[in-house]
């Protein structure tokens, strides 16, 4: 090929690229554009009151602290008279707890029980009972499913405890029937995802009455605490 | 000889093509119209330039929308210029978010809306006989207009489930009044669209979405 028709494709080849460079860089315009989103849902899951503690049976004593809807759990509750000298047949507290997820939940309780007594008649973690009641979903935005109670719920049935009659004491025999199956965090209850697609301030959720119950016997004389840790977690 | 007459005729050719792109490219464009916004978020942030000069690449992270985020609702306040020397049209294609989970983050609980068309830099070509047009239902500030639906779910008057293949949100009349070669910092339009997402009790997971807003020939209205 001649030097000189080398030279011009050369030339060319310059003044094409530096063209459409030059269209490239000059116009800086476009047609179109891009919005790219995303979102992260995380396991959530929350326990408050589901309302007003119910006492029943009890001489003397009081709700002290009584539970309100929808806001945080923190009842206190005074049983009251636990001897003989009160003669009705159990002294219980209903306290509903309200539960929301968005994943599956397990419900888990921890107790303690400190008596003023040192013999083996003083009030034990066997000597209270507990049960988880009724479970209800109900409500717009609560997803249906079919827990798995893990108690053998209210504690004061017939089927749930008796006297023993060895020793003549009540108790409460049934499968988690009593805070001596608690004294580490225990499952109480399980169950599917609570909520659908709702925000919140949706006030609805999964509620359940958990039973506490105590019978009047000649218990050593002293005082007694209970002490009880509810938590729920969605593994 | 021949090969010189070839070589201008070429060359020729090449400075027609470019000075033809020029005219046909200068006619429609789109990019961002100011830096985004956003409000309401838990670990959430958007990214885009503030200047009208710069292509629309917005990214947008709405961050944590279960109900670990209290806020009452995520906005985001995208900016968006338009230029062209001619009637036009704005669409949106929407790509992504195909969770089967009927309780997972929807097209449906992404608000979209249109808002505040103005005057890019303050210039713009002024026309009388015709109007910039929102699409319906694209008209309105999902922020302002979230209610809860039947379901006990939040719904918008127009949301990501209203886009359908190129779904058109925008028409009006020819937007700049010059024939400028380059994007300039005025003389075209803005308007914001705005995006928004109500934490609620989702089903847990990540969820991700593309929007592509195109500009192109629109109805021949006149200005």
């Amino acid at each position: 090929m001649p030097r000189h028709t080398h030279h011009i494709i050369t030339k060319s080849i310059l003044l094409t690229t530096l063209l459409a460079v030059a269209a490239v860089t000059c116009l800086g315009q476009s047609t179109t554009g891009t919005v790219t989103m995303s979102a992260t849902v995380s396991k959530f899951v929350e326990i408050n009151s589901g309302g007003a503690v119910t006492l029943t049976g009890n001489s003397g004593g009081g709700v002290t602290t009584d539970g309100v809807n929808n806001s945080p759990l923190a009842v206190s509750i005074n049983l009251g008279e636990l001897g003989p000298s009160n003669t009705n047949s159990f002294v219980t507290a209903q306290v509903p707890l309200k539960l929301r997820s968005n994943a599956a939940y397990v419900l888990s309780m921890a107790a303690t029980v400190t008596s003023s007594g040192a013999s083996a008649s003083r009030i034990t973690a066997a000597d209270v009972g507990f049960g988880l009641g009724t479970v209800s979903r109900t409500g717009v935005g609560v997803n249906s499913g079919s827990d798995t109670n893990a108690t053998s719920g209210d504690p004061t049935l017939a089927a749930n405890g008796s006297v023993n009659g060895t020793t003549g004491r009540y108790e409460f025999t049934a499968v988690r029937s009593n805070l001596s199956a608690f004294s580490s965090a225990t499952t109480a209850l399980s169950g599917p995802i609570i909520m659908n697609a709702v925000p919140r301030s949706n006030a609805n959720g999964l509620t359940v009455p958990a039973f506490f119950a105590v019978k009047p016997q000649f218990f050593e004389n002293g005082t007694t605490t209970i002490s009880v840790t509810f938590t729920v977690t969605a593994p | 000889m021949r090969l010189r007459h070839f070589t201008y005729g070429l060359l020729t050719l090449l400075i027609l093509l470019a000075v033809s792109q020029s005219t046909s490219a200068q006619a429609l464009d789109i990019s961002s119209g100011g830096l985004p916004t956003i409000t309401g978020a838990v670990g959430g942030s958007v990214t885009g330039s503030a200047l009208v000069t710069d292509d629309l690449i917005v990214t947008i992270n709405f961050g944590e929308v279960s109900p670990l985020n209290t806020n009452s609702i995520v906005k985001v306040t995208v900016p968006i210029a338009l230029r062209s020397n001619q009637p036009y049209q704005v669409s949106v294609s929407v790509s992504g978010l195909n969770n089967g989970n009927a309780q997972a983050l929807q097209a449906s609980d992404i608000g979209l809306g249109l808002q505040n068309i103005r005057k890019l830099g303050g210039a713009g070509q002024d026309c009388n006989q015709s109007t910039h047009i929102i699409r319906s239902p694209f008209n309105n500030d999902p922020a302002l207009n979230a209610s809860v639906g039947g379901s006990g779910r939040v719904t918008y008057p127009s949301s990501l489930a209203n886009l359908s293949g190129a779904t058109i949100i925008l028409t009006g009349p020819v937007l700049s009044k010059n024939n400028s070669i380059k994007r300039q910092q005025s003389d075209g339009y803005v308007f914001d669209a705005i995006f928004t997402l109500t934490p609620q009790f989702f089903a847990a997971g990540v969820s991700s979405v593309t929007l592509i807003f195109t500009i192109a020939p629109g109805p021949n209205v006149p200005c």
